[in-house]
């Protein structure tokens, strides 16, 4: 039964943004260098098509039945950065939930904020082999 | 399945390699298995090629080439069948591979193709009935997979209407204005938006409202044709102003397919099409 579900892709509901609409979950990647300098990355893809694929990982990632796979999709993210800035030491991966404002709070100037959920510190040894301590 | 293809072309294999991509192609197979190692993968295309001496880069580029190539014949309509069953299996194999980055329009898109591979080919507009003159075994089943695929298109609408409706958030327009200003959806700026702020419950209650009624409207003689137009338009709505052009492209195909003949156009009955039966339950809106 279970392979006939998604032989047939019928394994998941139908409740589209139902009945709440969350919060986006938002990836941050802090890039630390040997010469102090930071700068700040989030993952990258090449189209929306894509990055509206990242955005559903990051989602599926926030929730309480991803805990035990969050710290190694976001490992797996962060090596993925490190690839692109391999002379980064150390990466800082701060994952956290866009708070919207409704209608009436915008219309009286309150804006999008940030809540912090989790941080890890993934360390990278300049050779390129990958040391990940979170 | 063409769009599909192109939309991801620049990411198909960063998001779907091994090793070297964004996440581990291997991380969501693991989890697959142990669901059902029954579950089509690319993991076992790979594995196949890696036999015969090929790089899993060429391997997944093939596949792309491949699910290309299905879809255009699919549009064609040109060796149906295979086609329709090469589509169904690559796009499966590529959304499970890939399970941690797919989305609601992925399903919806097996679903499609699921019932494709199933019904009666070739159709009677496609290349392999116009210029090859082959026909379809069991064309009596056309009747039969076309009520399936209604029969779940009411199902899903019915509970993704009531769904939302349980919450106050499709009824005072909150959930609407989140939906439309929430990243990466937010094509429309939120001072556009609110000026509109007052119309936000109407369009919120009417999703829902549509939704809901799709499964008991759709069989009214008189109400049928407006309430699938109304659809139609409520996924071309959503496709435009939160930039999801694929997922409304796929709901308009399934609409279409389901509900599009006999309601949106005269269905035409070709020698020897026993889908009389979906006929017989679907007045045609002349009669």
């Amino acid at each position: 039964m279970t392979t006939y579900v998604h032989l047939a892709g019928i394994e998941s509901g139908y409740g589209f943004f139902a009945p709440n609409v969350p919060g986006t979950c938002k990836l941050v990647f802090e890039l630390h260098y040997p010469d102090g300098r930071t700068e700040s990355q989030v993952p990258a893809v090449s189209s929306n098509a894509s990055g509206l694929r990242v955005v559903t990982l990051l989602d599926k990632i926030g929730r309480p039945q991803y805990d035990p796979l969050r710290e190694l999709i976001i490992k797996m993210l962060a090596l993925a950065v490190w690839r692109e800035h391999s002379d980064a030491t150390m990466i800082r991966a701060v994952f956290g939930v866009v708070m919207l404002p409704t209608a009436e709070e915008f219309e009286h100037g309150v804006r999008e904020s940030s809540e912090f959920l989790y941080s890890y510190d993934f360390a990278f040894q300049p050779a390129g082999s990958k040391q990940p301590n979170p | 399945m063409v769009l599909y293809c192109l939309s991801i072309r620049k990411d198909w294999t960063y998001l779907l390699t091994g090793n070297g991509g964004l996440i581990s192609r291997n991380l969501s197979e693991t989890i697959l298995a142990l669901e059902s190692p029954l579950i089509p993968r690319l993991g076992w295309i790979v594995g196949l090629g890696g036999h015969l001496g090929l790089s899993e880069l060429s391997i997944l580029s093939f596949v792309w080439y491949c699910l290309v190539t299905a879809g255009c014949f699919l549009l064609l309509g040109l060796f149906s069948r295979p086609a329709a069953i090469a589509t169904w299996f690559l796009h499966l194999a590529a959304v499970k591979s890939a399970d941690l980055l797919s989305y609601g329009m992925d399903n919806l898109t097996t679903i499609g193709l699921f019932y494709l591979m199933l019904s009666p080919l070739p159709d009677h507009l496609s290349v392999d009935w116009q210029w090859c003159k082959w026909r379809p075994k069991h064309q009596d089943l056309l009747g039969f997979w076309r009520r399936v695929l209604q029969t779940h298109m009411c199902l899903i609408y019915l509970f993704s209407g009531i769904a939302k409706c349980l919450g106050p958030g499709w009824w005072n327009g909150t959930n609407l204005w989140r939906a439309l200003t929430r990243p990466p959806f937010d094509l429309i700026s939120a001072e556009t938006l609110l000026r509109f702020k007052h119309f936000l419950p109407i369009a919120g209650v009417a999703v829902w409202l549509l939704e809901i009624g799709y499964p008991f409207i759709i069989w009214q003689r008189r109400l049928r044709r407006p309430w699938l137009i109304a659809i139609l338009l409520m996924h071309v709505g959503v496709g435009i102003t939160m930039g999801m052009y694929l997922f409304a492209s796929v709901m308009v195909v399934l609409n279409l397919a389901a509900f599009g003949p006999g309601i949106l156009w005269h269905r035409r009955q070709a020698p020897g099409d026993g889908s009389s039966f979906s006929g017989s339950m679907i007045p045609s809106p002349n009669n």
